[in-house]
C-alpha cells in the first residue's frame, strides 16, 4: 500500500518530465500526433494525481543524498495533495484546450513539453518537503513561466515579457534563498516538519530576516503590490499559459508557500500586519486597474492579481483555510474565464474589448460559461466564488483590522464593477466591429464543461477539505468545519448581505455610470493613471532596466575564444580555492 | 644546494602544472589544447601519487590515479574526436576560427 501510495508520488512529478523528454524526442512527429501524445500524459498525469485522495495517511519519502543538500524528501500531506491536484487536473484542460488553441502552430513540441516540465515542477513544489529542493522546483517553474511567455520568440513584447517576469521572480527567488540560508545557519536542517517544529528555538532576528525574505518571495511569485507588475505583461503568453500557469498553478506557489509556512513565522512581530498592508493595497489597486483595462486578458490578469490579494489576506488574519478555500474556487473559475477569454480571442483575433460587443448570439455556449466564471468571480451566490470570497471576508472581520476588512468590502465590489463590465462589452451592446467570429471547436467545449459545472458546484467540498487539510497537517491549525457548517455560517453571518449590498450596488453603478459621461470627463487623468498601471511600472524598472544593461554588457565576455573561456574558469578555481583556504584559517 | 627526490617530484609537478596551463591559455590550435589539458592532468596524478606517499595511503593515491587516467582518456578521446569533426566541418583547428558562439 505504501509502496503504491510512493510510486504514485513520484509519478506525478517524474511522468511529466519523462513526457517533456519524450515530446522533444519525437518532435519530428506530425502535429496530431503530439497533440494526443501531450494531451495523454497530462492526463494520466491529473488520474495519478486523483488516486493520491484514496490514500488517507500522510507519507514522506525520503531519498538520501547525504551532503549539506539533505535527502530528497516528498510529503503528501492535505495543503500538497490538493495543489498537485488542481496543478495537474487543470494543466491536463489547459494542455486539451490547446490541441484546438493551438492548432497549426509551430513548434509545438517545445510548447508541449515545457508545460509538461513546469506541471512536474509545480507538483515536485508542493509536494517536497525540504526546503532547499523546494526552491529548485520554485525555480524551475519560474523558468517554464518564463520560456511560455515568451514563447511566440519573434515577437519581441512577448520576450520582454517574459524576461521581465523572469527578472522579478527571481527578485522573489533571492528572497527565498536569503531566507532559507538563515534558518540553515541556526538550526542547520532544511527538513520542513523540522524547520515548522524547531520554529520557536529560533532567534528572533532570524526569524525576521527569514520571515521577510519568505514574503518579498511570496509576494513576487504571486504577484503582490509592488512586486505584481509582470503578472498583466506575461498575458503575451498563448491564452492556455494564462490559464495554467498564470491564474491557477504557479501564481499560487506565493500563497502555498505563506501558508506552508505559517506556524513558523506567525510570532513574527509585523509578519502579519505587513501581509494584511499588502494584501489590502493589491486587491484594491488591482480591482481599480481591472476597472479600466481594456485588454480582455490584462482585465483577467488584474482580477486574478486582486483575487490572490483576497488569498494573502485571509492568510495575513489567520485564516489558512479560507485562503485555501478561495485558492480552490478561484483556480477552477478563473481558468474557465481565461479558457473563455481563449476562444473568444481565437475566434476573433484580438483582445481589445472595444472591438468585440455583441456576441452574445453569435456565440451562446462561450457566453453561457463566460458569466458563470464571472458571476463565480464576483461573489454572486450560490456559485463557489461566493462561498469562498464570504468566508475570507468574514474571517477577515473576526480576526483582523476593521480597515482591513473595509478595503476588502470595496475590493468586492469593484470586483463585481469590472466584472459586469468585462461581460457587458464582450457580449452585450451592439457589435463594435464586423468581425465574424468562427465556430467554436468541441474540444473548447469539452474542456470549459468540467470548469463551469466545477465553478458551480466545488463550494459543496468546503466542510471535507476542511477536515482533510486538518487531519494531515499537525503544525497548521485550519478551522474544520461539517459539510453544511461553512454555508450556515455564512448566510447566518449578517455581513454577507452587506457584501451582497455592496455587490448590487457596484452593478447598478456600472450601468449609471455610463450615462454620466460628464463625471468620466472629470476623473479623466486618474483613469488615465490608472490605465498606466499606477506608476508601479516604474518602480519595477528600477530592478529591471539594471538587470538587462548588466546582460548586455556581459555580453562582451562571450568571446568564443576557448583560451578566455579557460582563464575563466581557472579565475574561478583560484577564487573557490582561496575562499575554502581562507574559510578553513 | 642539493635536491632531494621529494624536491624533484614536487618541481616535476610545478613545471608540468605551469606549462600545461600556459599552453591551455596561449595555444590556439585544437589539438595543442588537448596535449596541453594531457599535461596538466599528468601533474595533477603526479601530485595526487605524492600525496598519498607523504600521507601514507599510497593504495587510496593509487587508486585515485587510476580513475583519473581513465577519466582523463576519455577526456583526451572524445576531445580527438570532436576536433576531427570540427577540422571536417570548418577546416580549421584554430580557436578563433571556430568560435561560431560569439555575441
Amino acid at each position: 500500500m505504501k509502496n503504491a501510495q510512493s510510486i504514485l508520488i513520484l509519478f506525478v512529478i517524474l511522468f511529466p518530465w519523462l513526457g517533456a523528454i519524450i515530446i522533444v524526442a519525437f518532435r519530428q512527429n506530425k502535429e496530431k500526433g503530439q497533440h494526443w501524445l501531450a494531451s495523454a500524459i497530462s492526463l494520466l498525469t491529473a488520474l495519478a494525481a486523483w488516486l493520491l485522495l484514496f490514500f488517507n495517511n500522510t507519507l514522506i519519502i525520503s531519498i538520501p543524498l547525504g551532503g549539506i543538500f539533505g535527502n530528497i524528501e516528498f510529503v503528501s500531506d492535505g495543503l500538497a495533495i490538493l495543489l498537485v491536484i488542481i496543478a495537474t487536473s487543470i494543466g491536463s484542460l489547459a494542455i486539451l484546450f490547446s490541441t484546438s488553441y493551438m492548432k497549426g502552430e509551430s513548434q509545438l513540441s517545445r510548447y508541449y513539453s515545457l508545460i509538461l516540465l513546469f506541471i512536474g515542477s509545480m507538483t515536485g513544489l508542493v509536494l517536497s518537503s525540504n526546503i532547499f529542493y523546494l526552491f529548485v522546483f520554485w525555480e524551475m517553474t519560474a523558468f517554464c513561466s518564463y520560456a511560455l511567455i515568451s514563447f511566440y520568440n519573434d515577437d519581441p513584447k512577448a520576450v520582454r515579457g517574459g524576461m521581465k517576469a523572469f527578472i522579478i521572480t527571481q527578485l522573489g527567488g533571492i528572497g527565498l534563498l536569503i531566507g532559507i540560508m538563515m534558518i540553515y545557519a541556526d538550526i542547520n536542517t532544511l527538513s520542513i516538519p523540522e524547520i515548522l517544529q524547531s520554529a520557536a528555538t529560533l532567534p528572533t532576528l532570524t526569524l525576521q530576516i527569514a520571515g521577510f525574505g519568505f514574503l518579498v518571495a511570496a509576494a513576487a511569485k504571486s504577484a503582490q503590490v509592488p512586486l505584481h507588475t509582470w503578472l498583466p505583461d506575461a498575458m503575451e503568453a498563448p491564452t492556455p499559459i494564462s490559464a495554467l500557469i498564470h491564474a491557477a498553478t504557479m501564481v499560487n506557489a506565493g500563497v502555498y508557500l505563506l501558508v506552508r509556512f505559517y506556524p513558523t513565522f506567525k510570532a513574527v512581530p509585523g509578519w502579519n500586519m505587513t501581509i494584511i498592508i499588502i494584501a489590502c493595497l493589491t486587491s484594491l489597486l488591482a480591482a481599480i486597474m481591472a476597472s479600466v483595462a481594456f485588454d480582455l486578458k490584462r482585465v483577467l490578469a488584474y482580477s486574478t492579481i486582486s483575487q490572490l490579494g483576497y488569498m494573502v489576506y485571509a492568510i495575513g488574519v489567520g485564516g489558512l483555510f479560507s485562503s485555501q478555500f478561495h485558492l480552490l474556487s478561484h483556480a477552477i473559475f478563473k481558468t474557465l474565464l481565461f479558457l473563455s477569454a481563449g476562444a473568444i480571442i481565437h475566434s476573433l483575433g484580438t483582445r481589445d474589448m472595444r472591438l468585440m460587443g455583441g456576441l452574445n448570439k453569435k456565440m451562446p455556449f462561450i457566453r453561457n460559461v463566460f458569466i458563470i466564471g464571472s458571476l463565480s468571480l464576483s461573489g454572486i451566490p450560490f456559485l463557489s466564488g461566493f462561498w469562498s470570497k464570504e468566508s475570507v471576508l468574514e474571517h477577515g472581520l473576526e480576526h483582523g483590522p476593521l480597515w482591513a476588512y473595509t478595503i476588502m468590502l470595496i475590493t468586492a465590489g469593484l470586483t463585481a464593477y469590472y466584472t459586469i463590465r468585462c461581460v457587458w462589452m464582450v457580449f452585450f451592446g451592439e457589435s463594435r466591429s464586423h468581425m465574424q467570429p468562427h465556430k467554436i471547436s468541441s474540444m473548447m467545449k469539452t474542456t470549459l464543461t468540467p470548469l463551469a459545472l466545477g465553478s458551480l458546484t466545488t463550494w459543496l467540498l468546503a466542510g471535507p477539505l476542511s477536515k482533510f487539510l486538518q487531519s494531515s497537517m499537525p503544525f497548521h491549525h485550519f478551522h474544520t468545519y461539517s459539510f453544511w457548517e461553512p454555508f450556515l455560517s455564512v448566510l447566518t453571518n449578517p455581513y454577507t448581505y452587506l457584501t451582497l449590498a455592496v455587490i448590487v450596488v457596484a452593478i447598478f453603478g456600472f450601468f449609471r455610470v455610463k450615462k454620466m459621461k460628464g463625471l468620466i470627463h472629470e476623473v479623466r487623468g486618474i483613469i488615465g493613471f490608472a490605465e498606466k498601471g499606477l506608476g508601479f511600472d516604474e518602480l519595477n524598472k528600477v530592478f529591471v532596466t539594471p538587470t538587462l544593461w548588466l546582460a548586455e554588457g556581459l555580453r562582451y565576455t562571450q568571446t568564443g575564444i576557448l583560451n578566455w573561456n579557460i582563464f575563466g574558469i581557472l579565475l574561478g578555481l583560484l577564487f573557490l580555492i582561496s575562499a575554502v583556504l581562507l574559510g578553513g584559517i | 644546494m642539493s635536491f632531494s627526490f621529494l624536491d624533484m617530484i614536487i618541481l616535476a609537478v610545478l613545471c608540468l602544472f605551469g606549462i600545461g596551463i600556459y599552453a591551455l591559455l596561449t595555444m590556439r590550435n585544437l589539438i595543442r589544447i588537448i596535449v596541453a589539458l594531457q599535461l596538466l592532468v599528468k601533474s595533477v596524478i603526479l601530485f595526487v601519487i605524492l600525496a598519498g606517499n607523504i600521507t601514507g595511503q599510497m593504495a587510496l593515491a593509487q587508486s585515485m590515479a587510476a580513475t583519473v587516467i581513465v577519466a582523463d582518456t576519455i577526456v583526451a578521446v572524445l576531445g580527438m574526436a570532436l576536433a576531427v569533426q570540427i577540422k571536417r566541418k570548418t577546416h580549421s583547428l584554430d580557436t578563433k576560427d571556430i568560435a561560431g558562439l560569439r555575441r
